[in-house]
């Protein structure tokens, strides 16, 4: 096999794998702080791209401040969902996952009536190759992959030395004794669920381009996130991060020997593996 | 005892679980400056009466007053920042994070960066072994280790009223001497203190005053040395 190709796949599960990783950090922040596995994260995502779309080809806003809007968009939609569909049900784990299931199908449907179910695209920010180590590498992708670490390293940032994050991190062990802190329970879940939601639509942002939008894309990206989060460990932002690198690859050189539907089963292989020999997760507690 | 001296007091409160009631109408008083115990046997509702004062246990009725506030509809987090800091049965850390962490964590309400450093340093100067692991992760610290950094994280609070919910608990008889001087040791500098026990001779000696607790009511109060005296007592928390 040639290298430029090995290069190329690599970068291209690469850039896979940090967009799953966002959507997936998300998700499991906002479980680990609330135990809430939230099936209309993917809608986030999908909301994401939506609002690239309009704001791209309608209004022509530039790319970044598109991708800061959204963030802010989703993230404040976030907050209100979770105030008034998450918060009655905090602590109880099933009614908060048919709450969210009903959510993700409502959210879908109105953006159905509203959009249509017609494919668009959204055009490249970042027309043109770049020439690297003798491979080309499409600039697009690079950057995707580039902006996706810088989200990532940020979410870092804040979570290990920011209050705010200290506070995350009790509440994700002991919400009783954070409270005890004098930590606002309420008002960190709901920072926490509405940075959880613009982390997908980020990631909705991000990818529009190189694929395309319509009310489905939603799905894929949550149920790669849920095989990052289930082979990393539930909670785990660490082990998101290296789940869905682990992810990216596996299925971006599967693409070379298998058919993408054939590859897309990879993922469902490693969950299997990792339930038998490792339930908890590369990085779960207990 | 004269209304202003006094820091805490409780009027007839009821804790329910469920169906069950587990304070059965409580009425205690802690003056400023001292420390009271309640001691009882195991479901008592010790625990309980802690978690009503914290926020943690809404109370179905009766009422709660610190100072000139009356805290029994509060919320824990509000609770806290009027002076009142918790150390939970089972300490309760937050075991994966840095013992500097927990103890930054007691000082989430606070905002004086300077005082905070200060009282840092007087944590450390309660539990100098603390010094050495402000690193390290607190679950992985020793018991005694962790009963120290509960309490050093509730100091960080700069409580007025400390609820202490067996600090022995675990602890070599050397330690418990340890842990009761220090207990001491916080008091003496104007921290109030309700301190729950099992071992009831060790809080006794300590306190001021004592309640005893029998299936969510109080059976006997009174100044401690005279609880330490009282035969009832001796009989069933002493033994003999
Ligand atoms: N979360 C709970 N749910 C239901 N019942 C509870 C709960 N917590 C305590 N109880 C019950 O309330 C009563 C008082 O419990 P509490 O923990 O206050 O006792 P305690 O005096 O602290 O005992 P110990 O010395 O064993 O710690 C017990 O009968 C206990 O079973
Ligand atoms: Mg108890």
């Amino acid at each position: 096999m040639d290298m430029t190709l090995l290069l190329q796949v690599t970068l291209n599960g690469l850039m896979l794998g940090m967009i799953y990783i966002v959507v997936a950090l998300g998700l499991t922040l906002i479980f680990s702080i609330m135990n809430v596995i939230n099936f209309a994260h993917g809608e986030m995502y999908m909301l994401g791209g939506l609002v690239a779309y309009y704001f791209s080809e309608q209004l022509q806003i530039p790319y970044m401040l598109i991708l800061v809007l959204a963030m802010i968009l989703v993230g404040v939609f976030g907050i209100v969902v979770e105030k008034f569909f998450f918060r009655p049900f905090r602590g109880e784990l099933l009614p908060a996952l048919i709450v969210s299931l009903g959510l993700s199908m409502t959210i879908q449907t109105l953006t159905l009536l509203n959009f249509g179910t017609e494919d668009q695209s959204v055009s490249t920010v970042f027309p043109g190759m770049i020439n690297f180590l003798g491979a080309l590498f499409s600039k697009e992708r690079l950057a995707i992959v580039i902006t996706c670490i810088v989200f990532i390293l940020s979410l870092y940032l804040l979570i290990q030395r920011s209050k705010i994050g200290c506070a995350i991190r009790a509440i994700a062990e002991d919400r009783e004794a954070a409270a005890l802190q004098g930590v606002n329970i309420d008002r960190i879940c709901s920072f926490t669920f509405g940075l959880g939601c613009a982390l997908a639509a980020a990631a909705g942002v991000l990818i529009a381009p190189v694929f395309y939008v319509n009310p489905y894309i939603g799905g894929l990206p949550l149920l790669k996130a849920f095989i990052i989060i289930i082979l990393g460990g539930m909670g785990s932002l660490l082990g998101a991060v290296v789940g869905g690198l682990i992810l990216g690859t596996v299925e971006s050189f599967g693409t070379l020997f298998l058919s993408v539907p054939a590859s897309n089963l990879l993922g469902f292989i490693i969950i299997i593996l990792v339930l038998l020999f490792k339930p908890s997760g590369l990085f779960g507690h207990e | 005892m004269e209304e202003n001296k006094i820091l805490l007091k409780t009027k007839d409160i009821r804790v329910r679980y469920n169906k069950v009631e587990a304070i059965k109408g409580v009425s205690l008083e802690v003056a400023k400056g001292s420390i009271v115990t309640l001691i009882g046997s195991n479901g008592a509702g010790k625990s309980t009466v802690l978690k009503a004062l914290s926020g943690l246990n809404p109370i179905v009725s009766g009422e709660i007053w610190f100072l000139n506030h009356r805290i029994d509809s509060l919320l824990p987090q509000d609770i806290v920042k009027l002076g009142i800091s918790h150390v939970p049965e089972g300490k309760r850390l937050f075991s994966r994070m840095t013992v500097l962490e927990n103890l930054k964590m007691g000082a989430y309400i606070r905002k004086d960066k300077e005082e905070l450093k200060k009282d840092m340093d007087e944590v450390f100067h309660y539990f100098p072994k603390l010094k050495a692991r402000i690193n390290q992760a607190a679950g992985t610290l020793s018991g005694g280790e962790q009963q120290m950094v509960a309490i050093g994280r509730a100091l960080m609070a700069e409580p007025k009223l400390l609820l202490l919910d067996e600090p022995s608990l675990g602890l070599s008889p050397l330690l418990v001497l340890e842990v009761a001087k220090i207990i001491r040791e916080i008091n003496k500098k104007g921290v109030s203190i309700i301190l729950v026990e099992q071992n009831a001779k060790m809080a006794l000696q300590l306190a001021h005053f004592g309640y005893v607790l029998e299936t969510g009511k109080v059976a006997l109060d009174g100044i401690a040395d005279s609880l330490l005296n009282n035969t009832h007592v001796r009989d069933a928390y002493l033994g003999g």
